[in-house]
């Protein structure tokens, strides 16, 4: 199906739109040159993956097997997990991160490591977000959270000492060296130092330790080392970096008091120690949040066009479809897609055109098959539309690119995106659309991507039913499409029904959820273990909590490999 | 009384060592006040306001529009809609800067081409310093930095005018690179390299800061306050402050031999620009010629918008897609103001808003009465379903166009030996986009996709810049070559500009 490469498209032009796939070929290959009419596709602007170069020496392939760690590189926290690890180790959830520091990229996660770059604007950012956070975490009212010991003047140092343990093992994720602890210290100076002007006292220090961790790219990076296995390149990762891995996938912060304890006792070093760590982790409401995070990425509706309080709606019965199959009533994981039930109140439920809920909130029954599973949520109906309605276009580029791994390539050069399709004698929008499919520059991509867009277009950008075009009646919608190479179908539902049975779609959503892991795209050395995490998704029913313990008991789990440098 | 001459090259010795100049103290004058009495000129500053927007309306001739329903046909709103010469007749865009009397200071060159191949879209047949066939992203590159784009990137390929200018000086800070718009707006799609207009050398794309807050701690945290107290906690806080950064800065060393060879790269640019931080923290503030003050710090509260609901019509929404950035961009230029009053530095980029922003206009709109219901980009193609054309694109100009005559004023009405600031400056003003023959289709007319018909202003009398002009610029002269007369006029001694040669005398005395 996916497999149409090289008529005529230019090998230089080969983008990947979203997602996290760099493996599978080329979906479809666009010719260059042609056609004046004005272009609706295309997305309004992903970066071009950058993509690793690194390739192990090939070898054998196979879980359990040294050469075939993935490669890591010191990742920069991204703005979320250092709010969520300044929440954890500090107590603060003023939102400092999301204050000083710009956006991360999305791409379509938050924490891709190739994008991530090192800039003095970045620096300035951080040296006033830790002046902010230490001033609120050294404030009368706080600091008791932050000091755990009660100092006897400013000259303490026994007391200087322990605040700089206790706060450099929850920031710097492992206990200090005592070379670090010393250099910490002198800054009881600030302390002490014979000043009458200036209002100083012992936790006057502390604020300045706090500063100068919060700035450090031990705190702001996940830097692993490791020490060497047998293999070249190979790592074996100590107790605190396996620590980190656990909590930063499972919670997107660092690890808890009783995961430093695991650390500190040398345990996770094997499987089912991490396993049962994971058992741990994900039962706690923090991995509840990292779920839905995650699925709101990879599924494009952390930011919809929407009204604020619409867009609440929506997160709600999104969010609690996945905690319901992923937590409370374990199930399949590929229901999400199938689910002919959702979570909604009064309100939603009218907007839906549903039934109403007992109750005033509660799970209603769709009606029939058209609707069902994540797909017919406004969340994800609302993501990926072009000039203020729905884009069949882009709902196309949606499901190849993050629900089935497959690339897309970008417009030809000279058609302009910017302009909705336009026929002037066409009144009805999938009659200017038809302009893809007769044009030859344009039908071999479209092909693969409007049909699935026509198959949803009666769902508007807010998720409601329509029998037309919003503003013309006599342009009725098809209320049906295709999924090139799956078969046709009528509405989210039975899209999410055909791509469940289609085989495809949970190994997609394996390999994004080790891209989400590992913070790049995979590489084609790491297809191997992508497979291998497969049929053990498929033995254990799709279970995702018991995937995502199997992953992180796997060996690979507490090793690295060096990224060659190109 | 004799008057004190102090040498040019007086030099404050800052706490680590590092040298900075002051700024233009009446003593270091010559008799004139036009030029340091022991050789050597004034400081050049330079300086680019940009906007992410089009001179006209896609598809409309630049005497039409729709304004709440009706059509109307009228010359004088598109940019360069007027003579040529001295003494011309104010365009709708232009008239903040009559409004501030500064017609006289800057000269508008029109008729600005980059080069592009019409018969041919592969990124190989791009001609020297011209424009892959796809906008955005293929006009970015040979606008910013002279060289050819080859994709729909938006990544300049070589260094940019700013950053060339900057490396002639040596100051506080190298440049000031800033930005007025904070987000992207649009859910589902990023920036994508669009939020970069400073690039350094070889292509690398300098983050723009977007915190007032921050620039002006960056700017003037070492300036020594006036009181006892405040100087003692002043100092307190700036030792604190090196204190802290380099307990940091410290452990580089062993940091970096316990890393792998690709971490030593990403870290070592880490620490790089903490080091850098640490210089600027060094280095000794200006001690105060009569222009320079400390500023009040800007307010720290400004909002961000969130995404836009759509790009045009009604579903847009009234309260989205802005951060205020009317405000923001004139914080930002008051703090670029300063900052050359003060010689921090003598290079600023003010990017107001990003390339294809997707800025909501609806609260600037009303502001100038005539409320657009689009963003930006939206309002260069289709307006809203009422108001479109060359007016409602023009009065959104005239919006950017608006900051940039309010920098201007600043640096014209601060004293500086025997003239201003302003005759020591070079300011420009560059619009993302021409009003031609679109890019993508080749064929398209009054195009808002066009490198065509490119209009970039000109303000300041640096280097014998002689401001006051419309320079409609002979066919085929590349933008370039009006950013390379004005590198020039700031100091620079190219003769090339990425791929671009040649300048534009009519822009000189």
């Amino acid at each position: 199906m996916h497999a149409l490469l090289g008529l005529g498209c230019s090998a230089r032009r080969l983008l990947a739109f979203a997602g996290a796939c760099s493996l599978t070929a080329l979906l479809t290959a666009c010719a260059g040159g042609g056609g004046t009419t004005s272009h609706p596709g295309g997305s309004a602007g992903s970066a071009a993956t950058t993509g690793g170069a690194g390739n192990s020496g090939g070898g054998h392939v196979g879980p359990g097997n040294l050469s075939t760690a993935s490669a890591s590189v010191a990742r920069r926290l991204s703005r979320t997990e250092l709010t969520n690890l300044l929440r954890d180790a500090l107590g603060d959830d003023s939102g400092a991160a999301a204050k000083f520091l710009a956006e991360d990229q999305y791409r379509p996660f938050d924490n891709d490591y190739t994008v991530q770059e090192a800039s003095g604007a970045l620096i300035e950012s951080l040296e006033a977000m830790a002046d902010d956070v230490a001033d609120r975490a050294l404030s009368a009212a706080n600091r008791g959270k932050v000091v755990p010991c009660a100092p006897t003047g400013a000259g303490d140092a026994a007391c200087l000492r322990s605040t700089i343990e206790s706060l450099g093992l929850k920031l710097y994720r492992r206990p200090l060296s005592e070379e670090q602890i010393n250099a910490y210290l002198t800054l009881q100076s600030f302390a002490t130092e014979a000043n009458a002007d200036v209002p100083h006292d012992f936790y006057t220090a502390v604020n300045l330790v706090l500063r100068s961790m919060l700035q450090d790219p031990e705190v702001l990076y996940r830097i692993e080392t490791g020490r060497p296995t047998g293999e070249p390149g190979i790592l074996r990762l100590d107790s605190y970096e396996v620590a980190s891995r656990l909590s930063f996938l499972l919670w997107g912060s660092g690890p808890d008091a009783a995961l430093l304890d695991q650390a500190k006792a040398g345990a996770l070093l094997d499987g089912p120690s991490r396993s049962a760590q994971a058992s741990r982790l994900l039962a706690d409401a923090h991995a509840r949040a990292q779920i839905e995070r995650f699925h709101s990425m990879w599924l494009g509706y952390r930011a919809i066009p929407a009204s604020a309080e619409l867009a609440a709606a929506f997160s709600a019965e999104t969010n609690k479809l996945i905690d319901t199959i992923v937590f409370d009533e374990p199930s399949s994981y590929l229901e999400l897609f199938t689910s002919t039930r959702t979570y909604v109140t009064d309100a939603l439920a009218a907007h839906y055109d549903l039934e109403a809920p007992a109750r005033g909130q509660g799970w209603v029954s769709y009606p029939d098959s058209k609707r069902a599973g994540i797909l017919s949520h406004g969340s994800v109906l609302a993501a990926f539309s072009k000039f203020s309605d729905t884009s069949p276009t882009q709902r196309g580029i949606f499901v190849q690119t993050r629900l089935l791994c497959n690339k897309v390539a970008p417009p030809p050069a000279n058609v302009n995106v910017d302009q909705p399709p336009s026929a002037p004698d066409k009144v009805c929008k999938l009659d200017r659309y038809d302009a893809h499919r007769t044009l030859e520059s344009c039908k071999a991509c479209h092909a693969q991507l409007d049909p699935i867009g026509y198959g949803l277009e009666n769902y508007d950008i807010a998720g409601r039913y329509r029998t037309h075009d919003d503003a013309h009646e006599e342009c009725v919608l098809p209320d049906k499409g295709e999924l090139p190479g799956f078969g046709e179908f009528s509405g989210p539902g039975e899209l999410g029904r055909l791509l469940v049975d289609g085989g495809k779609l949970e190994e997609c959503f394996v390999q994004q959820l080790m891209s989400y892991a590992i913070g790049r795209e995979l590489r084609s050395e790491e297809i191997a273990t992508r497979d291998a995490l497969l049929a053990s998704f498929e033995g254990d029913a799709y279970d995702l909590q018991q995937l995502l313990k199997t992953y992180v008991s796997d060996e690979r789990f507490a090793l690295r490999q060096e990224e060659v440098v190109p | 009384m004799k008057k004190l001459i102090l040498p040019r090259r007086t030099l404050l010795r800052g706490l680590g060592g590092l040298a900075v100049g002051l700024p233009v103290l009446e003593c270091m004058l010559n008799g004139n006040g036009d030029a340091y009495a022991q050789s050597g000129s004034l400081p050049k500053r330079y300086a680019i306001v940009f906007a992410g927007q089009a001179i006209g309306g896609d598809d409309w001739e630049e005497n039409k529009y729709m304004v709440a329903g009706t059509r109307t046909t009228e010359t004088g709103h598109f940019i360069a809609d007027t003579a040529a010469g001295a003494g011309y007749p104010v365009t709708t865009p232009l008239k903040p800067l009559d409004a501030l009397g500064l017609m006289g200071d800057f000269s508008m060159v029109s008729n600005l081409k980059i080069p592009w191949n019409s018969s041919s879209v592969e990124g190989a047949d791009v001609p020297d310093a011209g424009a892959f066939r796809d906008f955005h992203g293929g006009g970015a590159s040979p606008l910013l930095c002279g060289t050819r784009s080859t994709s729909a990137s938006f990544k300049a390929a070589s260094i940019t005018s700013d950053q060339i200018v900057a490396k002639l000086n040596k100051t506080t800070l190298d440049s000031l690179v800033v930005r007025a718009q904070p987000s992207w707006y649009l859910s589902g799609s990023e920036f994508a390299g669009r939020q970069y207009i400073s690039y350094g050398d070889g292509g690398k794309a300098i983050e723009a800061q977007i915190n007032p807050g921050i620039v002006y701690h960056s700017l003037f945290d070492s300036f020594t306050p006036e009181g006892d107290g405040e100087q003692a906690a002043h100092d307190f806080e700036l030792r604190a402050r090196q204190s802290v950064l380099s307990l940091i800065t410290d452990k580089r060393e062993r940091i970096l031999a316990k890393v792998g060879a690709a971490d030593k790269l990403r870290l070592q640019e880490h620490f790089e620009q903490i080091r850098a931080l640490e210089l600027r923290i060094a280095a000794m503030p200006p001690s105060g010629g009569s222009q320079c003050q400390k500023p009040a710090a800007p307010t720290d509260n400004l909002p961000v918008g969130s995404d836009n609901a759509g790009s045009g019509s009604d579903t847009i929404g009234t309260n989205t897609g802005y951060s205020d950035e009317d405000a923001r961009a004139r914080v930002l230029a008051d703090l670029i103001h300063m900052a050359f009053v003060c010689d921090l530095t003598r290079v600023a980029t003010l990017q107001l808003t990003v390339f294809q922003s997707h800025m909501n206009v609806f609260e600037i709109s009303t502001d100038f009465g005539m409320p657009i219901r689009a963003d930006l980009h939206e309002c260069g193609h289709n307006g809203d379903a009422t108001t479109r054309g060359q007016l409602p694109v023009s009065m959104c100009l005239g919006w950017h166009i608006g900051h940039y005559a309010y920098l201007m004023d600043k640096l014209k009405k601060t004293p500086e030996g025997a003239g201003t600031v302003l005759d020591n400056s070079v300011v420009i003003f560059m619009p993302e986009a021409g009003h031609g023959v679109q890019l993508n289709d080749a064929t398209s007319n009054f195009a808002t996709h066009s490198v065509d018909r490119m209009v970039l202003l000109v303000g300041g009398r640096a280097g014998g810049l002689s401001p006051g002009r419309h320079i409609v610029a002979p066919a085929n002269t590349h933008p370039g070559k009006v950013l390379l007369s004005a590198m020039q006029a700031a100091g620079s001694t190219d003769d090339t500009f990425g791929q671009v040669t040649g300048k534009l005398p009519d822009l000189f005395a």
